[in-house]
């Protein structure tokens, strides 16, 4: 009777730990999978990349040195004031109220569904 | 072998006589390991974006600095760059910024020739749905699709633009597709002579030249001629700004990975105190044990195997979350802590970079560490007198 309790304990190990082994594997071969069938998509990045000149992601588009950080010169979070403190706009959870960025913007996008070119 | 087995379910039986002490490690190793492989998993997929995309990237960047901000550079410039040996293509770029308030974000605005050769012969189709805006054309755009869907317009809408005094009406011609949402989320593309206009770029400038070098191993030595050319420039080499973006995953990763380091070391004192616990029930089973036989390393083999087991079962059990969360659930809550916030979030399709050499380590780094943690008390414990053990002197 203890052996096959034993047997059984043994058994639900056993098909645990390979349950978590064939996870590991279906998330390595998904990731493969994923990667190799990513080969449009990277191409399609080129292109873009190629057009704009930059590399630079949408991460953050709250200020250039968060939107182009290849591309802004090292001063850029401080060129409003010699000693100013790196406020990180995009580093903070919640961002200030819209007001403060809207301040010194000019003109306005405005969609205009009234009419259709085609 | 059989030694191995029995002592496995030995084991096996010490982690179920604690199921709730086990169960809770069990449970906190796995949301450690997932907080850790989460950060992990999101910042080396951003990375790999970044490298696989970069190679498109011009070998050089010519800008020009006045009082230590980017100005406008001379287009002429372009030219004399041109004559530099080594230089391929050499193409002066008119972008920037502007401010929507209605939607709170900063859009880059691109000025792009399409009479370019090497535009007119790209299959654009890839990338754009519709097309690009024609050479020379006043009233036509193409956005990212995510800005389009913030303003909502469809592929042939007309929007109206700030450019210059003016508002234009424009039409949109094309839209990028959403599988490079992450380089062209917020962009605005116009036509060279549009963009001039909107951004207020006089003729005769440019935002910054663009340079293609026939052998991109000698980026410094051009890099070098060009400020010897061009005194004021700031030359920015394809290198530097991969080492940007490195750096900046790295920061943003690692700021992460020091936040989560408190719950690491809580995780780990915790674990100690409650393996290390030794009760005298504990006390006494250790001191049975040695008693009927078992030598110092059985009972460590037996603790080894329980750490081993319990630790294995809940990295996996993170990992595999982990896994799920960033690539099949986009990552909420933590693209936000990680990037930060921001008007137009590209939505975060990223194609995975685990290898298994990563999953290997990162089970490796939890684990071990863990048991250690219920070993070392252990091997502490067998050490002593079993006499001692059965009396549960301390």
């Amino acid at each position: 009777m203890r052996t096959s309790r034993s047997k059984r304990q043994l058994l639900l190990l056993l098909s645990t730990c390979l349950a978590l082994v064939l996870a590991v594997v279906w998330m390595i071969a998904d990731a493969a999978r994923r990667r190799a069938s990513s080969a449009q998509r990277t191409s399609q990045s080129r292109m873009v990349v190629r057009l704009f000149g930059t590399a630079d992601m949408v991460l953050s588009s709250s200020s250039r040195w968060l939107r182009h950080p290849s591309l802004s010169e090292p001063g850029a979070p401080f060129a409003d004031g010699p000693a100013i403190l790196d406020i990180d706009p995009a580093g903070a959870m919640i961002g200030p109220p819209l007001e403060v960025l809207a301040g010194g913007s000019r003109g306005v996008i405005e969609p205009n569904k009234s009419r259709r070119s085609r | 072998m059989r030694t191995q087995l029995a002592l496995i379910l030995f084991a096996l039986g010490s982690a179920r006589r604690r199921a709730g002490r086990t169960l809770s490690i069990l449970m906190a190793l796995a949301l450690v390991t997932f907080a850790f492989s989460s950060v992990l998993f999101l910042t080396e997929a951003l990375r790999r974006e970044y490298r696989m995309a970069s190679e498109a990237l011009p070998d050089l960047t010519v800008q020009r600095l006045v009082a230590g901000r980017p100005a406008l550079i001379e287009a002429g410039l372009a030219e004399s760059l041109r004559q530099i040996p080594g230089v391929i293509a050499v193409e002066p770029r008119v972008w920037g910024y502007f401010f929507v308030p209605n939607l709170a974000g900063n859009f880059t605005v691109m000025g792009v020739d399409t009479a370019q050769a090497d535009l007119t012969n790209s299959p654009w189709a890839g990338a754009v749905d519709g097309r690009l805006p024609k050479t020379g054309s006043r009233d036509e755009v193409v956005m990212g699709k995510s800005l389009a869907r913030f303003l909502g317009l469809e592929l042939g809408d007309a929007v109206i633009l700030p450019v210059g005094p003016h508002r234009i009406q424009m039409d949109l011609v094309g839209t990028f597709k959403s599988e490079v949402a992450l380089w062209s989320a917020d962009v605005i593309v116009l036509s060279l002579t549009n963009a001039r206009t909107f951004l207020q770029v006089p003729v005769g400038q440019v935002t910054d030249i663009a340079v293609r070098l026939s052998t991109p191993d000698e980026a410094v030595v051009a890099a070098r001629k060009i400020a010897e050319l061009i005194p004021d420039a700031r030359v920015i080499d394809r290198q530097l700004m991969g080492r940007t973006y490195d750096l900046t995953f790295d920061t943003r990763g690692g700021v992460m990975g020091a936040m989560l380091m408190p719950a690491l070391i809580a995780f780990l004192v915790l674990a100690w105190d409650r393996l290390s616990g030794v009760g005298p029930a504990e006390w006494r089973e250790i001191g049975v044990l040695k008693a009927i036989g078992w030598r110092t390393s059985d009972v460590i083999a037996a603790r080894l195997w329980e750490g081993v087991l319990v630790g294995f079962c809940g990295a996996v059990l993170g990992i595999f979350a982990a896994y799920l969360f960033v690539f099949y659930a986009r990552a909420p809550g933590l693209s936000s802590v990680l990037l930060g916030w921001s008007s137009i979030y590209p939505s975060l399709d990223l194609v995975p970079a685990v290898t298994l050499s990563q999953v290997v380590v990162l089970i490796c780094l939890v684990v071990l560490p863990f048991v250690a943690a219920g070993t070392v008390p252990a091997w502490r414990t067998a050490m002593r007198d079993p006499h001692q053990l059965l009396r549960g002197a301390s």
